[in-house]
């Protein structure tokens, strides 16, 4: 049986663990230059030499062991329970170069665990730019350590990194600092109760504010001979601590680490002035926004219209090509509209990731972060809350995961209840396509009035999700104090495999993710649709060839044949004048009469079409929910799509692609949004996306809680079903209440 | 020949309602292994990731 290392990598938030991780392990975990990416540990195996594996476990971001919040508590857990199966048998402490200082703190306190501890200083390809020059013989002997000097861009030092791994028995054990100094006399009574027990370790467990490790916990508890400290004294104590440790490394860094000032930080801290300035910080982000909106309209119209033109071809070619019947109809009309509908909107997404990608290498993120804790400490929110809420535009189920590095659990719950108000990736589809619907295509300073719509859709979650986090902070009723601290990355050029890699894994997991869900959805919706109980259903064809034999077409079909008509007619005479046809008023009367035949051919086929929907199961169930929605200005196909659409956002456009594309006839090859911007409310006798009814559903899927993925999440991360419920019917009630305002103005 | 296209219909339907029954209707404890919950175990390039 082969021999297996347990390997930890741990350091403080945004070294590059992750980094150094995937080279490890050659997997692709998420990574970006912003604390934070990683609040759940993750594991990976790596094959080191003959016969030795090394089980590699990447832990969450930790300024140091004593922890204030979940994510940090993860990492400090594994490193003190000896019983715990992935308690390491080395530690690989990350720390970056240009924060090194701070980043050993950490470092001497897993020291002084006596765990075998290696130390990877990462980013060394910035050391030159920076002007950085190390003493490595002499900083390992000053740590008593080995060291791995590490550049996971350059994709150098990791080699060094494994053969250190492979011989981590050699490596030293001892501690580097005897924290007995700061309370002689405590540390003494603290041996002599518990003989049995490492001294930092129990230290570490008596200061720690997270509950965890109950049981030890209650073991220190137990020996009433020991008067543990009160919490303030515990404080002052792991202060003096923090200094000493301090005094150590400055004392070692003076001696091994030189800095060329005039080489380094002028570039970036000229940078930092302007991008965390308090009124060009805000106008920059603000102008960011906006050129990103206008790049994702702009860029996206050639292949959206590729992919358009791509499945209405597919589903010609099925319907002409594969043997009549009812599977063919199920693959044309269900499964390719239904598909195709959320495939369209595969470019936007795949840009719209591009740019937050590029926001995220280039550090600039960790700027507005910085950025928006001024603005969000009024509302109950801290810096850190914006990590989520700037995640949330991606998706909010890892946006609510990444709410654990927040240590203030007012703040952190006040954050997971408003996170979903971000408008998320499932959302863009629906506001892509009912923008293109009702908003017109003109420009206001050289921006368009779409661009413009879908940026202040955007700011508009963000505003709810602010405003609510207010409510909520004056509602709870929780004690809380915080502070904010936040690592500022330096900026780097965008790496293109990370930005390639981060937007190819979220439009991959957008497409398949929800993708399988619009297909069974579509799938069923199509037979719901194709199929009904009614005598009107079965006899539609003849019920609807009686009443035009009878009363003629109806009123909107007569009148776009006769607008048809009169077009062709214009065409044909002007041909005719421009000597293009050389043909007689007979030919002419004879050619009308076929486009008149042909006319009122495509239109029965629509009527029957749309009397078989009307009257299919799906018809009657949206018969049902026509009276909630009607006041919204929605008619009873968008009300099956919002229905539908309770499992996730982006099913609403699938749907409605499935419904439009039953309830058209057979030869109809238009593109959803076509059909969609032709279909007239029977009752209203307007197009059923107008003004107010597409402002009704943009307001209405701006802050509708439609996802339930994501109230599972907030059930796991808030251990109660209290939270989901309440955030369900809060955030549902208030979207209808928009939606119906809006519609009643507008209208 | 002509039974063919609706049994196809008829299984992809039923595939279908399954799939949202499993996702959002049944507790997922149900389908996950051991092994599954144990975390973020995968294989990658060079003979690593793999145990």
């Amino acid at each position: 049986m082969s021999k297996q290392i347990n390997v930890a990598l741990i350091g403080n938030p945004n070294t590059g663990k992750t980094s150094v991780f995937n080279q490890l392990t050659g997997l692709k975990q998420k990574v970006g230059n912003y604390p934070g990416i990683t609040v759940e540990k993750k594991e990976g195996v790596c094959k080191l030499d003959r016969g030795v594996k090394a089980h590699i476990l990447d832990l969450p971001g930790t300024y140091s062991l004593n922890t204030t919040s979940l994510d940090e508590s993860v990492a400090v857990e594994i490193l003190l329970n000896k019983k715990d199966k992935n308690h390491p048998d080395v530690a690989v402490v990350v720390c970056d170069v240009e924060n090194l200082k701070r980043n050993l703190l950490l470092f001497t306190q897993i020291k002084d665990l006596r765990i075998p501890t290696i130390l990877v200083i990462n980013m060394a390809d910035r050391m030159s730019r920076s002007g950085i020059s190390l003493d490595i013989p002499l900083l390992e002997e000053k740590l008593d350590t080995k060291i791995a000097l590490v550049s996971t861009r350059n994709a150098t030092g990791i080699d060094r990194l494994k053969e250190l791994i492979i011989g981590y028995q050699t490596l030293s054990a001892n501690p580097n600092i005897d924290p007995s100094v700061i309370a002689p006399d405590y540390f003494k009574k603290l041996e002599e109760t518990f003989p049995e027990q490492e001294r930092y370790k129990l230290w570490l467990v008596i200061t720690q504010d997270v509950n965890f490790m109950p049981i030890e916990k209650q073991l220190i508890k137990d020996r009433s001979s020991f008067a543990t400290k009160s919490k303030s004294e515990l404080k002052r104590l792991q202060q003096k601590e923090t200094i000493l440790r301090y005094q150590f490394i400055n004392g070692l860094l003076k001696e091994t680490y030189r800095v060329d000032r005039n080489a380094a930080k002028g570039f970036r801290a000229g940078l930092d002035k302007v991008f965390t300035h308090k009124i060009f910080g805000y106008l920059i982000f603000f102008l960011i926004l906006l050129a990103i909106f206008q790049a994702i309209y702009g860029w996206s119209k050639y292949p959206q219209g590729i992919i358009e033109d791509f499945f209405a071809m597919a589903s010609e070619w099925v319907k002409t090509t594969l043997p009549p019947g009812v599977f063919t109809e199920l693959l044309a009309e269900g499964i390719l509209s239904g598909i195709g509908g959320i495939v369209v909107f595969v470019p936007q997404i795949a840009f719209l990731f591009l740019f937050i990608a590029l926001l995220e290498e280039t550090g600039y993120m960790s700027r507005v972060v910085f950025l928006m804790d001024k603005l969000m400490r009024p509302f109950g929110l801290s810096g850190k809350s914006v990590v989520p809420l700037i995640s949330g535009t991606a998706c909010a189920i890892p946006a609510v995961m990444a709410t654990r590095t927040i240590e203030n659990w007012k703040e952190r719950l006040i954050t997971i209840l408003v996170t979903p108000f971000t408008t998320c990736s499932a959302r863009l589809p629906v506001y892509l396509i009912i923008v293109a619907l009702v908003i017109p295509e003109g420009r206001f300073l050289g921006l368009s009035y779409q661009a413009l719509t879908l940026m202040l859709l955007y700011l508009l979650g963000f505003g709810a999700a602010i405003v609510s986090a207010m409510l909520l902070n004056k509602v709870l009723k929780i004690k809380s104090r915080s502070f904010f601290v936040i690592e500022m990355p330096g900026y780097k050029a965008p790496l293109l495999k990370n930005v390639a890699y981060t937007v190819w894994e979220k439009t991959k997991s957008f497409v398949v993710g929800a993708g399988k869900i619009i297909l069974a959805i579509a799938i069923i919706l199509w037979f719901l649709g194709s199929n009904g109980f009614s005598d009107d259903f079965e006899n539609a064809e003849n019920i609807v060839r009686k009443r035009i034999a009878t009363n003629g077409l109806s009123e909107f079909n007569a009148l776009a044949m006769a607008d048809s008509l009169a077009v062709y007619k214009k065409a044909l005479k002007d041909s005719v004048q421009k000597k293009v046809y050389r043909i007689g008023d007979t030919a002419i009367s004879d050619s009308l009469k076929l486009r008149t035949n042909e006319l009122t051919r495509q239109a029965t086929n629509q009527e029957i079409a749309s009397y078989r929907l009307e009257n299919s199961y799906m018809g009657h169930l949206g018969k049902v929910i026509a009276p909630v929605v009607r006041p919204l200005g929605y008619d009873w196909k968008i009300g099956i799509a919002v229905l539908t659409s309770f499992a996730a956002r982006e099913v609403f456009v699938g749907t409605l692609a499935t419904i439009y594309s039953v309830g058209s006839d057979e030869e109809n090859t238009d593109t959803i949004t076509q059909r969609m911007g032709a279909e007239i409310d029977p009752i209203t006798k307007k197009p059923v996306f107008n003004l107010a009814s597409g402002i009704s559903l943009l307001l209405f899927y701006a802050f509708a809680m439609q996802c339930m993925s994501t109230l599972a999440v907030v059930k796991r991360e808030t251990n109660s079903w209290k939270w989901p419920a309440l955030q369900l019917v809060f955030m549902s009630v208030f979207a209808y209440l928009v939606a119906l305002a809006a519609y009643q103005l507008l209208s | 020949m002509s039974l063919l296209q609706p049994l196809l219909m008829y299984i992809t339907l039923a595939v279908a309602v399954g799939y949202l029954v499993r996702k959002f209707f049944l507790p997922k404890s149900l389908f996950s292994t051991k092994k599954a919950k144990s975390g973020t175990k995968g294989c990658g390039h060079d003979q690593c990731g793999c145990s």
